[in-house]
């Protein structure tokens, strides 16, 4: 049996590891607290007591003080440092004092509301008060929902039902309407991009049927570190807000330290894998009784590491302390995991993104991430799972090969010396706002003089009326349809008209597995596709492209498939445009025509092209927000093979980059370049939201353009490959001196 | 505005221009004609849509008997149509009313200080709206309401020309439900009255719960023809029990979609057709209420309109039993048992119903008769066994008896075996029986 070590040994030990490119420490801060105000009701006080608070955290103490002042407030807080209160703190403050008084809880996921449920009403027993509060989401039976409608003083829902069940069916829930005081927005950063575009406007529907029945509800919204937290919430709830951000919590002293494989490829600057590199990092944790916590990026990965783990500690503490977590889990399942590492009888977790989120699973001693995980504000969440309030924490993140991972760990400056992204959304997309016009306008009729965001409606409201989807009187539009429309909208789809996949493998019970925006669909769901499904292999029978409908069929073969699309690009209108001279960095509208032409089929072990076949599919027009990049001057020694190849290289570099720095999915932005663009015959990129109408990103991006640039010429720099490898700007560039080139042609812009 | 749709049409992808409010092609019931029940008691006469031509909006409107009306709140139209109480819609008279409502009383028997339900307190209530479901964008384009005054059947039809003549409607429609004490619907419970409070709301109107009690008779229909009747929609009601045949009625799915087009058009003519659907479903649930009295006042047997298969015998006994109807229960189920229904899948319910009130001698014999005469492949035949097996086991302590029982729904499950496929169900349902033969024999053994 061999001796335990502690956590500061085994840091000691870490120390003399020469794969570590950075060790960051954060001092530990002292707790700053300020008394509970006296406002606050006795009973809430004694139930505190009683949890041992008898001091609030300065943040905590700050929001109770402003809420009470009716303003609206953002509260940014770290993990683990006590948000809830933020909240809570006031809300029940308030019923305590009118029991007529009611709040609605927005949580991004129905398993966070069921969370926060279970914590308030602990609180609420404790208190001795007849509090109500009630999830109300697909799960809640109809013989709860009527109860929750009539007598609960806090609903906890999600944007998805609160979109589809409470606002069109607004007259059940006059109780709520007429005595809302409060709405609550927790994990406001996950309210980005598509998804937070749509809930901006759910909440604008919201605000209006609190005006109908009399009500001005105040906002507490809370939010993990983002860049613009306050101009998020503003955007987002259609009011100014307060920022408090004055967190008060302690923290131990923690240690954050990037580790990065060894080369064993020098040429081709390939690296050990990453996922190897975790397994015996953790396995050193577990073995010394260490609580861990692995983060992977997905659910596949999940399984592999935590299947790997088991097998390496085994012996020594036996696989049933280390446990997976993801979605496709059991509710049951997950509390048991939560509650197991609450209590320290579960040592080790594998995870992915999903216990990213305010789920409570008490302090862990050690993090450690198989890779960035995209973003500053996502990484900074993870490893706010390491680190109890007293005592040492470390955090470890494991870069795989990807150009970002080596970027940001070659830039520890990047990360550690830049303030998170920014969240984005863009609620005046046209398509978004027009459906949830109609739903507001199904909810309530529409005064042409009426307010619905920023924009001015009147010519939308006029559309749907000549759509006959309203019918107009005088002044006001009513709706005229027979249809459902929040039915028809769903929040989380990336765009209209959806193909949805049919899993026909048990042709007694056919399913429905998933849904992907058309675009997508022309090159992951051709026929013959191979389409991977929570790590299932699914082959494509039939793609019925007019009535957007999928076959698929489970299916094991050895190779997947990549397709190939051309894509023709029209500039439509140029909004903006910034003169460099030699370039120019333009921001407009786009036509983006997508035709899918063939697709390979590629052998999963080796790469090989094994074979290929014919996509038969009409070509596809994607109206669009873009930011393109022109070369008006290029040195006419290159040649235009040459800049062919460097133009693709550059785009490649952008292509990892821009998501990373705008906050998005990869797949949300994309990244095309021109030899001669249609509209000016210059060599251009386009950077493009694959969104019809946009959603903020290529704004975004124009904006930012010295910040992109800068970080696209640092990523070629620091690349340690000679002459450009997939982890820049790719390999097909060899023996033109292909970086230098790049780094040049990114400097005329 | 087009271009507004040229930016969507763009955004969508889409080349044409996309309706989606309702299909442009006008359904052909527009071409309604009066039923011959109405016919001869109103003026409306003739098929308006043939008789009025061109844009004549304001001759349809008279022929249609359509008036407008107004209140503080602004205008709407309104129809009017009396019937004689002598009128005979299907097997009923309207007439018998005056003398099955009081029986009614029994859907409130537990509640006291009632006055009891009479001819001339109804209010029969039948909306028609623009979609599904109690959403607030569901509008009662029109609403039906039908009462006895002066010794007619009086139906007032509220329609509004556009949405903003809704609150006006209302308002003169409550006012009105003021002066009964009992509101008829079919599926009222779940839908008309939902929907009418929430419109209240949406108008800031008065927000009281319902005064007046509901005699929703959605559910006793479903209580008593669930099973032998194909659906229990109130038009196929009325056609299989009541008698009532409709000719060329417009179905209320198609109500808004004409609605809408008039919307569009003004012209009213199309409407007709609603009105007279909208009329003929609150003379149905006239009838129904005086179904519904006469089964509660136990004048059934021998009347030409009493039920027709077992099933439905047993399920009104059940049904008055609920009600409280002991009495003529029992007497429903005394002529069950003289008409021998024998191997009858139903008897099953009312062997349940005696199994659960100790009536065990009957059950025992309703279970034989299933047993042994029904056929063999009926799911019935092996539960009546399974019944006795339980039975002799447990309460005769006749352990043979009882492992004959087990063993001959061992038999039906061999001989139907290959109906069905061997799911989850049906695994734990042959464990069960296993066990059970196992444990009879064991217990013999001894």
């Amino acid at each position: 049996m061999l001796k335990k070590k502690s956590l500061l040994e085994l840091i000691d030990d870490l120390r003399k590891n020469e794969n570590i490119v950075n060790w960051h420490e954060i001092p530990p801060q002292e707790a700053q607290t300020r008394p509970i105000p006296e406002s606050v009701d006795p009973r809430i006080r004694e139930a505190l007591h009683k949890r041992g608070i008898v001091e609030l955290y300065t943040h905590q103490e700050t929001a109770f003080r402003i809420v009470a002042a009716q303003e609206n407030i953002v509260a940014v807080t770290p993990t683990a440092s006590g948000k809830t209160l933020c909240y809570n703190l006031p809300v029940l403050q308030e019923i305590a004092r009118d029991d007529s008084s009611r709040a609605l809880y927005l949580f991004p996921t129905k398993a966070l509301a069921q969370d926060q449920k279970s914590e308030l009403n602990e609180i609420i027993d404790e208190m001795g008060i007849d509090i109500k509060s009630f999830t109300y989401d697909g799960d809640t039976s109809p013989a709860i929902r009527q109860k929750v409608r009539l007598a609960g003083h806090i609903v906890i829902t999600n944007p998805d039902m609160l979109h589809s069940a409470i606002l069109p069916n607004h007259t059940k829930w006059v109780s709520l309407f007429e005595n809302l005081k409060f709405i609550v927005i927790d994990e406001l950063h996950t309210y980005r991009g598509v998804f937070g575009s749509h809930v901006a406007n759910v909440i604008r529907r919201l605000r209006r049927i609190c005006k109908f029945y009399g009500s001005d509800p105040t906002f507490i919204c809370t939010s993990a570190t983002i860049a613009n937290p306050k101009e998020l919430a503003e955007q987002l709830t259609g009011n100014p807000m307060r920022l408090i951000d004055d967190n008060g919590a302690p923290r131990g002293r923690k240690h954050f330290v990037f580790y990065n494989p060894p080369i064993v490829n020098a040429p081709l600057n390939i690296r050990k894998s990453s996922t190897i590199e975790v397994n015996n990092l953790a396995k050193e944790f577990l073995k010394h009784k260490i609580q861990t916590i692995v983060f992977a990026r997905s659910r596949v990965r999940v399984e592999i590491i935590l299947s790997h783990i088991q097998e390496l500690v085994k012996n020594e503490i036996g696989s049933k302390t280390i446990r997976g977590y993801r979605g496709g889990y059991l509710p049951k399942q997950r509390r048991e995991i939560e509650r197991g590492l609450r209590d320290g009888e579960i040592l080790g977790v594998v995870s992915t993104n999903a216990l990213e989120l305010g789920v409570d699973i008490g302090q862990l001693q050690v993090c450690v991430m198989t890779g960035y995980p995209g973003s500053i504000a996502s990484t900074w969440q993870q490893a706010g799972r390491a680190g109890r309030r007293h005592g040492e924490a470390l955090i470890i993140m494991v870069a795989s090969s990807t150009p970002i991972d080596q970027y940001v760990v070659q830039n520890p400056e990047y990360f550690f010396d830049r303030s998170p992204e920014h969240a984005r959304i863009n609620p005046e997309n046209l398509l978004i706002l027009v459906d949830h016009m109609r739903c507001a306008a199904y909810e309530l009729p529409f005064k042409a003089t009426e307010e619905f965001g920023p924009l001015d409606v009147t010519d939308i409201l006029e559309y749907l009326q000549e759509e006959r989807v309203l019918h107009r009187n005088g002044d006001m539009f009513y709706w005229a349809a027979q249809s459902f429309p929040a039915s028809e909208i769903s929040l989380r789809s990336a765009s209209q008209e959806n193909v949805v996949i049919v899993d026909q493998s048990n042709v007694a019970a056919v399913k429905i597995i998933g849904e992907m925006d058309r675009f997508s669909a022309m090159t992951l769901l051709h026929d013959e596709a191979i389409y991977l499904h929570e790590g299932v292999q699914y082959q494509v029978e039939q793609l019925d492209w007019d009535h957007k409908k999928a076959y698929v069929r489970e299916v094991d073969v050895e190779y997947y498939t990549d397709a190939n699309l051309a894509v023709n690009l029209k500039v439509l209108e140029i909004d903006r445009t910034n003169d460099r001279g030699q370039a120019a960095v333009n921001y407009g509208d786009v036509a983006v025509n997508m035709i899918p032409t063939i697709f390979k089929k590629i052998k999963l072990t080796t790469f090989e092209n094994i074979g290929s076949g014919p996509i038969h599919l009409p070509e596809e027009e994607l109206h669009t927000s873009a930011t393109w990049l022109e070369l008006k001057q290029v040195d006419p020694e290159i040649g235009t093979k040459t800049l062919e190849q460097l133009l693709l290289g550059i785009a490649n570099v952008f292509q990892h980059i821009v998501p990373v720095l705008v906050m998005c999915d990869r797949g949300d932005v994309h990244v095309t370049p021109q030899i001669k663009a249609a509209h000016t015959g210059l060599p251009t990129i386009f950077i493009y939201d694959h969104y019809p109408g946009g959603i903020g990103l290529a704004d975004d991006v124009y904006k930012r353009f010295d910040e992109v640039r800068e970080s696209a010429k640092n990523l070629i720099r620091r690349c340690p490959c000679k002459e450009g490898c997939p982890s820049c700007i790719g390999t097909e560039i060899a023996g033109m001196n292909g970086k230098h080139r790049s780094m040049q042609l990114l400097s005329l812009l | 505005m087009s271009s507004m749709r040229e930016r969507m049409n763009r955004l969508r992808g889409s080349q044409e221009a996309v309706t989606e409010g309702q299909p442009a092609d006008q359904p052909e019931s527009a071409q309604a004609v009066v039923p011959a029940s109405a016919r001869q008691e109103t003026a409306a006469g003739s098929s308006l849509a043939a008789a009025v031509k061109g844009d004549d909006h304001e001759a349809v409107w008279t022929k249609l008997q359509v008036t407008e009306r107004g209140n503080e709140w602004g205008s709407f139209l309104q129809r009017e149509v009396r019937y004689s109480l002598e009128h005979r819609h299907g097997h009923h008279m309207l007439s018998e009313l005056a003398d099955t409502a009081l029986h009614l009383k029994a859907f409130h028997s537990d509640e006291s200080g009632l006055a009891a339900p009479a001819m001339d307190n109804l209010l029969f209530l039948d909306l028609e709206t623009t979609g599904l479901g109690a959403g607030a964008g569901n509008i009662p384009f029109m609403a039906g309401l039908a009462f006895v005054e002066e010794r007619q059947f009086v139906i007032i039809q509220y329609l509004i020309r556009h949405p903003a003549e809704e609150r006006a409607m209302l308002a003169d429609l409550q006012d009105r439900m003021d002066s009964f004490q009992y509101l008829v619907t079919y599926n009222g419970r779940t839908f008309d009255w939902p929907v009418l409070a929430g419109r209240f709301i949406m108008n800031g109107l008065d927000r009281a719960e319902l005064k007046l009690k509901h005699l929703d008779f959605l559910h006793p229909s479903r209580s008593i023809w669930r099973n032998t009747l194909a659906s229990c929609k109130l038009s196929y009601v009325e056609e299989e029990r009541l008698g009532i045949h409709r000719v060329d009625d417009v179905p209320g799915s198609e109500a808004p979609a004409i609605y809408f087009q008039f919307l569009a058009d003004s012209n009213p003519a199309p409407l007709e057709g609603v009105f007279v659907h909208n009329e003929l479903d609150m003379l149905a649930m006239a009838c129904l209420s005086i179904r519904f009295g006469r089964l509660l006042d136990n004048r059934i047997a021998g009347e030409r309109y009493a039920p027709e298969k077992p099933e439905e015998w047993i399920r009104t006994g059940l049904w008055l039993e609920r009600m409280g109807q002991t009495q003529q229960a029992e007497a429903l189920f005394r002529i069950i048992m003289e008409t021998d229904p024998e191997g009858e899948p139903s008897l099953l319910l009312l062997a349940a119903r005696d199994k659960k009130i100790g009536n065990w001698e009957r059950a025992v014999l309703l279970w034989q008769k299933v047993a042994m005469k029904g056929h063999v492949l009926y799911t019935s035949v092996y539960e009546a066994h399974i019944e006795l097996a339980m039975y002799y086991e447990h309460r005769a302590k006749q352990l043979d008896t009882a492992l004959a029982y087990a063993k001959g729904a061992q038999r039906v499950i061999s001989d139907r075996a290959h109906l069905h496929r061997a799911d989850a169900k049906r695994r734990a349902e042959q464990e069960a029986l296993s066990n059970r033969i196992e444990r009879l024999t064991r217990k013999l053994s001894r």
